[in-house]
């Protein structure tokens, strides 16, 4: 199934065609408690593109995804992401999937149902649900409710859940949490194929291996003093 | 080793119980004299066993055997004897079921009358009511060492809802009877009930030695947390707790949505309800209650358990929107806007709040409570919007603020923080539902304006607070603040 890239003509120049990156993040600066987190720090990512944000705990990697998903406002600096500022809106979510911290499981549904509404709310999702159950080793825990699965398989219906449904940008805070070597190395190949279908990813990691197994452009940040 | 201080502490608080109960007791005791009516008695013998199944039910939910955090990490797994360890809380166990058993033998006599030999007939129904409250402790304990003694509880609280359904559609008959019982007979009941409670006491204290420390320590963490959500003031945290322990290791038949788009998100309420089907049950048989009390002559009971049901039925449908309102994460990967969101969730508890309201009022209706007229039951639906308001807002609001000053005034200290946590959604519920309580208090012979003013109240409001409140929680702004358009084309949608 092939999947285009989000193109762009140039007005001024009408034979010409740029590509259009999905996220921008120039001089990007952020304070949390009078201490400054992140400064000066600059992001792209294009469509087909993954890029490994990493560096010592500390260094502002999650706060940055923060602010590429809106959840947090940059005291200085421009975030673009396709082309506007990010918004905590349903908008916004339909186009980007950011998979952070557990989520809140709703009680009385199972693993299947969760990612069953996800892809039903979404009109669809980029792959059948049992697909994806199969493809992140769930297919038999599907029946059971989250909660009863261990760290690892919450972490992997999470992923799931970001994975199984459509979007253009794709937000992972350490997606290896929880992992074992074996998926991690299976996560690579979910996420190289979702870039080769057009889609962008950036994720804050301190797994290399995976990182290097995705094919990443690494960015380091270091801890702003 | 006690001090004079704690004896005299407690002599001041037995002589203070004795100064303010005296009084009450004494006159309830006045008015046992009377012969009670068989309808009364029939409908309050109902109550009063639906008091009781509640009472084993919290029995078993609790444990009944806990233990203090530090007492479950150190010396339950210590090689002290188990009696030694547990020796405190079967104490506090025995205190427990005494008062229990005091206060259903008393609401018992009360109930019954007392139209000759007063004191024989006081004492059996303590000595029953006694033997109920330790024999119902004693089946707890029991059922917590032996599985086999756990169903048997079950079964009793099953036995036990039968009965009082059975009691309150037979009509004044079993009151009838229960009424002109001969004292002997009394007496004999309750001598048979002391011995079979005295059995299970002697049976329950052989047992507390082979009490496992699984069942144990998981009840010790339930209480746990129990007390922490009491002491932090989150009664919120304790529900959760509740729910995910339900939930925990529970295999389910998976099922594909049927309805498309956002209508999933009230689906997901309607399939978790359909997933506790005794709970369910539960709920729809509390809707008889009301008119049960209205029958015992206990109208004040009836308005506040109409109200408590109500509110009870619409909340038990609000987890979602608890869900989102705690962690908006799964939210955000579902790409529902709040508003959408928030309305399609107002349409679950809207629905059990009105079927429950409509049912409650039909069984009053039926019992006499409302005066002429068949139409009260369709208060119950045009309330429905109001209630999922309410219930809405009770589902959404935050852990009780702490930081809130305490008002001193004469009658004692009123900390705000609980007070307007506790009231909101009744907030709402009580100006929303104005045109109905109007029409329960006047009841007109033409219904119709009351119940159209009603329905446009309970939309407005809805549609009010759908509009007002969905935005505050998930929108934060952004520097530039202007938000992506919505629907632009996904490369990474499937075809």
């Amino acid at each position: 199934m092939g999947l285009g890239r989000a193109f762009r003509r140039d007005r001024n120049r009408p034979g010409l065609v740029t590509v259009e990156a999905t996220l921008t993040a120039c001089d990007v600066r952020v304070d949390l408690g009078g201490q400054a987190v992140l400064r000066g720090v600059g992001l792209t990512a294009g469509p087909g593109e993954i890029v490994a944000v990493i560096g010592e705990n500390g260094a502002g990697k999650s706060t940055l995804l923060r602010c590429l998903a809106g959840l947090e406002i940059p005291a200085d600096g421009r975030v673009l992401v396709l082309g506007e500022p990010p918004a905590d809106t349903a908008g916004f979510w339909r186009e980007v999937a950011l998979a952070g911290d557990e989520p809140a499981w709703y009680p009385g549904l199972s693993v299947r149902e969760h990612l069953e509404m996800v892809a039903t709310l979404h009109g669809g999702g980029r792959m059948d649900t049992g697909t994806a159950l199969a493809a992140f080793d769930l297919d038999r825990r599907a029946d059971l409710h989250p909660l009863t699965l261990s760290t690892g398989q919450r972490q992997r219906v999470s992923l799931a859940a970001t994975l199984v449904r459509p979007s253009r940008l794709l937000l992972l805070d350490e997606p290896e949490r929880g992992l074992d070597a074996a998926f991690r190395d299976r996560l690579a190949d979910l996420l190289r194929e979702y870039a080769t279908r057009g889609g962008a990813v950036v994720m804050a990691t301190h797994d290399l291996a995976l990182a290097e197994a995705c094919g990443a452009r690494l960015v380091r940040l270091e801890a702003a003093r | 080793m006690r001090r004079w201080q704690d004896r005299y502490t407690t002599l001041f608080g037995v002589a203070m119980a004795l100064a303010v109960l005296g009084r009450p007791i004494a006159s309830v005791l006045e008015n046992l004299v009377h012969p009670a009516d068989p309808r009364q008695v029939g409908a309050g013998l109902a109550l009063v066993t639906v008091a009781y199944a509640g009472y084993l039910a919290v029995v078993r939910a609790a444990g009944p055997v806990v233990l203090g955090a530090a007492d479950a990490s150190w010396r339950l797994l210590s090689p002290l004897s188990r009696r030694t360890v547990l020796g405190g809380t079967a104490r506090t166990l025995l205190v427990i079921s005494i008062l229990g058993g005091l206060v259903l033998g008393t609401t018992l006599v009360a109930v019954l009358g007392a139209p000759d030999l007063l004191p024989l007939r006081l004492a059996a129904a303590l000595v029953i009511g006694l033997g109920a409250g330790l024999g119902g402790m004693a089946m707890g304990v029991l059922g917590q060492a032996f599985p086999t003694w756990d169903a048997w509880l079950q079964a009793l609280i099953a036995l036990t809802v039968a009965v009082a359904v059975l009691m309150a559609v037979s009509g004044p008959g079993p009151g009838r009877v229960a009424a002109a019982l001969p004292a002997g007979v009394v007496g004999a009941v309750a001598c048979c009930t002391a011995a079979v409670a005295a059995f299970l006491v002697r049976r329950a204290w052989t047992a507390l030695d082979r009490v496992p420390a699984r069942a144990i320590l998981a009840a010790s963490a339930r209480s746990g947390r129990v007390a922490q959500a009491t002491v932090t003031l989150d009664p919120g945290a304790l529900t959760w707790s509740v729910e995910d322990n339900h939930w925990r290791g529970r295999a389910l038949r998976s099922r594909r949505w049927p309805v498309p788009g956002a209508w999933a998100l009230a689906w997901q309420e309607a399939r978790r309800a359909g997933r506790r089907p005794v709970r369910l049950a539960v709920l729809a048989g509390a809707a008889a209650l009301p008119a049960l009390a209205v029958t015992a002559g206990l109208s004040q009971v009836a308005v506040a358990l109409t109200a408590m049901g109500t509110l009870a039925a619409a909340v038990s449908v609000t987890s979602g929107a608890r869900r989102d309102g705690d962690n908006p994460a799964l939210l955000r990967a579902l790409a529902v806007g709040p508003r959408t969101a928030l309305a399609v969730r107002a349409l679950p508890p809207a629905l059990f709040g009105a079927c429950w309201l409509g049912a409650a009022l039909a069984g009053l209706s039926v019992s006499g409570a409302l005066g002429t007229g068949t139409w009260w039951p369709l208060l119950g639906p045009a309330c429905g919007p109001v209630l999922a308001v309410a219930a809405l807002r009770m589902a959404r609001r935050r852990p009780i603020d702490r930081s809130m000053p305490v008002i001193d005034t004469p009658g004692g200290a009123i900390p705000t923080g609980p007070l307007l946590w506790g009231l909101t959604g009744v907030d709402l519920a009580l100006p929303g539902c104005a045109p109905a309580l109007l029409a329960l208090a006047v009841r007109p012979a033409d219904p119709l304006p009351f119940l159209v003013a009603q329905t446009l109240t309970g939309l407005a409001l809805l549609g009010g607070y759908v509009a007002l409140s969905a935005g505050g929680s998930r929108r934060r702004p952004t520097r530039n603040g202007r938000a992506p358009a919505a629907g632009s084309s996904s490369p990474n949608r499937r075809p």
